[in-house]
């Protein structure tokens, strides 16, 4: 080892570096993560290198493993919303959603969500998918070096952030959606706000556009890293953007369409190559589609209730509750029971920001779950990256690992 | 168009097929330990069936529900309370392993269960059909104690390697810690 | 979770009954078979429709007077209250039409026009049937536009009742409770109408022994414990089922309990035992488990660790082992249960050879016999010790007594601190050589023993006890012993390890095998499975 040491550091010239030397080697077992920059949402990935080149890797996920499941399993039904938040927290709308529809699936209940109810999750869900890619290519880019557009994109999630929080009251977890519908209505300026924010974040991502799309560093690092075909992806379980860039036209909202998609008019993109690039632009026209998905549904969305009128579901008004003991008793089931949820057990999945995120719930009839499953597509698409890494240089396990978007906390649940 | 799943594998597997269902628009099959790998195979590799996208795997304990008989009568106290639900599917099997499979190609989907005793909490491994099961695997693993046969690296996902226990299991104790504290510190 | 065997073998075979006849009948559409005399609401039960119901009780009998239970039985013009209904052969019935629900909501609807908004200060909040009928059955906002009737919201019943006349809605389940089981008429109603009200009978109080039975059955939170009024919210309560200890009866119970500590006992229904019911001094046994408990062992009356007072014990008692056997004595304890009973049998009978037994426990109280529940003798185990010591009883505390004054004891160990001497005979007991108590509590006994070993209480414990009809009862264990107490079989095997012998137990689960095998009495009795406390807010409603 101190032969090499000398080869290495002692050198002046670069010249003098002999390129036919034969440069005694021996394979390398590096740590990347947990605590690591790039490993955001907590990821160890153990690499076996042969110098840069990635020989063997074992990824290993569940540092932030916080018992989604083992709570659901102790908490009533609508208790379970602000854990949902937690599981993708840079688009936690989508996870309220996506439990919600599980819950109603198996209560029954799905065609009484009012449609005003329908077009709000569907307004808010996409917005979180905006924040979600925000997020994405921006801390993504940074990983890169280019520092710009993550300030500027996360300027722009900020925006959004805001809007939500003018509307549910916390910036991250909202906690807004309720079984049955929303728990309340839209803020009086949403319609202005929201028209405002998307003007202004188009200006966003058509400067980011400028500065990454050809960008040479940007494509060089990320072109042709990470390809996968999309008959292994499809082994591997790999869904939304990821799997949409290698080619595979899957997106749940036009495959099985809930809520309202199916009166959205909105283009699906998808790639050719499933690199990083790909993802990267699939993420970006992706959001423009989000984007004109929002601005048609603030047009059509109709006025009306914004919880379906079942009082199996919904809380009284505040004001009976205090004054009539039925409104009275209805609260307190509700609160203390829980939703009764007939027996039974449902899945039902919608597009996630990271591919097809799914709630599998097991009823017992009482007000708590048996058990609350949630197919978090970041676990998932996460599983793929020892594949993809596989013969790449440890510099690439950066923008593969951040293109797939895995968010730590939909990851280990 | 879902319904032919069910059809077809009831005709091809027989005695395989313990049950089927299709509430909530749901296809469920409740398959033996036995006959699930040639299931498992034949709904990949049909060309009439083609799931190609596999969805997830995971485990419900259902441990204090297996009898499933509808409360008897009398005043319920805290423990006459348990209601009904649907079981594991077979009497006596306090967990069932759960797999769902998508087909792109038909828009088919198909959730396949199969039923276990707590003694003999075996099931083979669907790894070597679709990659994405070697990692949900480990996490049912991981989570219930399920041991899947032929899985290449079956070791824990979420936990540490020390953990004892599995904790999604109906009689680990939510409250329960076991910190890994490491006392000794030796600068050798 | 109860283990039954006839360890009674004296009473002849009863003869064989006829198989009941039976009846088949329709409900909803599904078929049920029940024996004949079930009344449609079992029936239904049976299937698992709950129709609902106030004032039925199934160990009470049936007024029909809340018309909760209403149903259509085809052939019959009007809704029949299905409590009252008999159960008959091709029998349709159907709870779900529009017409008996629509009578369901509306008898609800009724109910609740008077009662008052006092969930959030109510204490059967969380068990209250009326609020989980209301929830499943109706869910139908209020109409009322007038102000409500008001009634007195304190009443005194009696030295552990109190009413609130206004939520209660007219059942009678309290006054058949007083009528039927306790066989006292104390309570009636008064005046009629929605001024209804429920009052004690001209001259009465409610302080029949059975009393408490009626917040049991209470289906709202009209009558309240005196007891647990405002100490605990039943959604907050663990339950662990168990056996009362308060006398031989062995009425099975609940214990309610949160964060180790016992709020309540309620009873659970078995037939063969106490069917529905407890008396009121069994459900105040609890307290005693926070009275001058023994957390640690004690030597020479100042606390100490488990190996120095195992050591003295074991070392003070085979001094005297080995020089005067016969002047050792053991004491069995029919307030333990038969693993501990068993475990000390196994020390003292069968390892050191000890021949002088004696049962401790607490006097018989004769006055308390009543032929309901209560029993005179208030230990719940001594059969159980019986049968360990081979079908016959050990002196008892008289004995003691005699053999203390007369010096022929040296040492003594002894089961529990319940010895009911004379004060004379207390004071001989400084004068022994060794006196080892194993108790959970500081007080009788325990204060003069030279080695006193904590044992946990019974709510702590796991293990079976034998009441006076010879059933073979299962105690399940609520939480863990505080302090530094053991189970008592753990204690006796540790100082059987101490003086160096073995017994060998690892958890009572071994040393009830153990005895199954040893004791004649307990062939085929099965341990059963341990049972996880549930909370009572993944319960419905009791009641």
């Amino acid at each position: 080892m101190a032969e090499l040491k000398k080869l290495v550091l002692g050198r002046k010239n670069i010249e003098d570096l002999d390129d036919e030397q034969e440069l005694p080697t021996e394979l390398m077992t590096v740590n990347m993560g947990p605590s690591h920059p790039a490993m955001h949402g907590t990821v160890r990935i153990v690499l076996t290198v042969d110098g840069e080149r990635v020989v063997e890797s074992d990824v290993q996920p569940g540092f932030l493993h916080r018992c989604f499941e083992k709570e659901s399993e102790y908490a009533t039904y609508t208790q379970i919303f602000p854990y949902t938040d937690r599981l993708n927290y840079v688009s936690p709308m989508i996870n309220n959603v996506g439990y919600a529809m599980a819950v109603e699936k198996l209560m029954g209940i799905v065609s009484e969500v009012p449609a005003r109810a329908q077009y709000i999750r569907v307004i808010v869900s996409e917005v979180s998918r905006l924040t979600d890619h925000l997020t994405c290519i921006g801390a993504s880019a940074m990983e890169l070096g280019a520092f710009t557009p993550f300030l500027y994109f996360l300027k722009a999630r900020e925006w959004l952030f805001e809007l939500l929080e003018e509307l549910s009251g916390a910036r991250l977890t909202y906690s807004y959606v309720r079984i049955g519908g929303v728990a309340h209505d839209l803020t009086d300026d949403f319609d202005d706000r929201l028209t405002d924010i998307l003007r202004r974040t188009e200006g966003v991502l058509a400067e980011v556009e400028v500065m990454l799309t050809n960008n040479r560093i940007f494509r060089d690092r990320m072109e042709g890293v990470g390809a996968m075909e999309a008959s292994v992806a499809l082994g591997y379980g790999l869904t939304g953007p990821c799997l949409r860039a290698c080619g595979v036209d899957y997106d749940v909202r036009k495959d099985n369409p809930y809520l309202v998609y199916d009166q959205l008019e909105f283009d699906v993109p998808v790639g050719t190559r499933g690199d990083c690039f790909d993802r990267y632009l699939v993420r970006l026209e992706e959001m423009r589609q989000s984007i004109r998905m929002l601005r048609q549904a603030m047009r059509d969305i109709p006025a009306g209730p914004v919880m379906a009128a079942d009082p199996r579901v919904t809380l009284p008004p505040k004001k009976e509750t205090y004054n009539t003991i039925e409104a009275m008793i209805r609260h307190f089931k509700h609160i203390m029971d829980g939703i009764k949820v007939p027996p039974g057990e449902a899945y039902s999945w919608v597009e996630g920001g990271n591919g097809e995120l799914g709630f599998f719930v097991v009823s017992d009839g009482t007000g708590r779950p048996w058990k609350c499953y949630c197919r978090s597509p970041s676990f998932i698409n996460l599983s793929t990256i020892s594949r993809t890494i596989h013969g790449h240089l440890i510099s690439d396990v950066v923008p593969i690992f951040g293109m797939i978007n895995m968010i730590g906390g939909e990851c280990d649940k | 168009m879902a319904k032919a799943v069910l059809d077809a594998l009831r005709g091809k597997f027989g005695a395989g097929i313990l049950a089927t269902s299709s509430h909530h628009g749901e296809d469920v099959a409740i398959v033996t330990r036995g006959a699930l790998l040639d299931i498992a195979r034949y709904l990949r590799d049909d060309p009439a069936m083609a799931f190609a996208l596999p969805c997830y795997c995971t485990c419900i304990d259902y441990l204090g529900l297996e009898g499933l008989q509808p409360s008897a009568g009398t005043v319920p106290t805290a423990y006459a309370s348990r209601t009904r639900g649907e079981g594991s599917g077979a009497p006596g099997a306090r967990f069932a392993v759960v797999y769902e499979l998508r087909s792109l190609v038909h828009g088919q989907r198909i959730r396949l269960k199969v039923p276990l005793a707590e003694d003999d909490l075996v099931v083979p491994s669907l790894s070597g059909l679709w990659p994405a099961f070697n990692w949900l695997e480990r996490e049912a693993y991981d989570m219930y104690g399920v041991s899947f046969e032929g899985h290449p690296d079956l070791r824990r996902i979420f936990m540490y390697e020390e953990f004892i226990g599995h904790p999604l299991r109906k009689d680990y104790p939510k409250e329960r810690r076991q910190p890994l504290v490491r006392r000794e510190w030796t600068d050798e | 979770m109860s283990a039954e065997t006839r360890a009674d073998k004296e009473a002849p075979a009863p003869a064989r009954p006829e198989a009941p006849a039976s009846v088949t009948l329709t409900i909803d559409g599904m078929p049920v078979t029940v024996p004949k005399g079930t009344n449609v609401i079992e029936a239904a039960r049976a299937l698992g429709i709950d129709i609902s119901a106030f004032c039925y009780h199934p160990g009470l009998s049936v007024v029909a007077v809340c018309r909760q239970c209403l149903v259509t039985v085809e052939g019959q013009p009007k809704l029949q209250p299905s409590c009252q209904a008999m159960a008959a052969d091709g029998m349709v019935v159907h709870t779900t039409d529009p017409t008996s629900r629509g009578a369901r909501r509306q008898m609800l609807e009724f109910t609740l026009l008077n009662h008052p908004v006092d969930c959030p200060i109510c204490d059967k909040a969380g068990e209250c049937v009326l609020q989980s009928l209301y929830f499943e059955h109706d869910n139908a906002p209020s109409r009322l536009d007038v102000p409500k009737v008001h009634k007195p919201k304190v009443v005194d019943l009696g030295p552990n009742i109190v009413l609130d006349a206004e939520r209660c809605i007219l059942c009678t389940r309290c006054i058949r409770v007083c009528d039927e089981v306790a066989g006292e008429h104390e309570l009636e109603m008064k005046r009629r109408g929605d001024h209804e009200e429920l009052c004690v009978a001209p001259g009465e109080v409610l302080d029949n022994p059975y009393s408490i039975n009626t917040v049991d059955v209470c289906p709202v939170g009209a009558l309240t414990a005196k007891d647990f009024r405002f100490t605990m919210r039943a959604w907050e309560l663990l339950a662990t089922p168990s056996v009362c200890q308060g006398c031989a009866t062995g009425c099975n119970i609940e214990i309610q309990h949160r964060n180790e500590r016992v709020w309540r006992l309620v009873p659970r229904p078995n037939p063969a035992v106490n069917h529905y019911w407890m008396c009121d001094e069994g459900r105040f046994t609890y307290h005693a488990l926070r009275e001058k408990r023994l957390v640690s062992p004690l030597v020479g009356g100042l606390p100490s660790r488990w190996d120095q007072a195992l050591t003295a014990a074991a070392v003070a008692l085979r001094a005297v082992l080995e020089t005067d056997r016969d002047k050792v004595g053991v004491v069995f304890s029919p307030q333990h249960t038969n693993e501990d009973n068993h475990a000390l049998a196994r020390l003292a009978r069968d390892i050191w050879r000890i021949e002088r037994f004696y049962v401790g426990g607490k006097p018989p109280v004769p006055e308390r016999a009543d032929k309901i529940l209560r029993d005179a003798d208030v230990n719940p185990n001594r059969r159980g010790i019986r049968a360990i010591l081979g079908g016959e009883l050990a002196a008892g505390a008289a004995v003691l007594e005699e053999d203390l004054l007369e010096g022929e004891i040296k040492a003594l160990l002894v089961l529990g601190h319940h010895l009911p001497l004379s004060d004379e005979a207390m004071a001989r007991l400084a004068g022994l050589d060794a006196l080892v108590v194993i108790a959970d509590t500081e007080d009788g006994v325990t204060l003069r023993a030279k080695v006193a070993l904590a044992s946990a209480s019974w709510a702590e414990v796991a293990g079976t006890v034998t009441n006076r009809q010879g059933l073979v009862q299962r105690m399940q264990a609520a939480y863990e012993p505080g302090g530094q107490a053991l189970p008592a079989w753990e204690v006796i095997t540790r100082l059987a390890q101490a003086s160096g012998a073995a017994l060998g137990y690892g958890s009572a689960r071994q040393v009830f095998d153990d005895m199954v095998q040893k004791v004649a009495d307990f062939r085929g009795t099965v341990w059963g499975s341990d049972a996880r406390p549930i909370q009572l807010r993944f319960a419905n409603s009791r009641g």
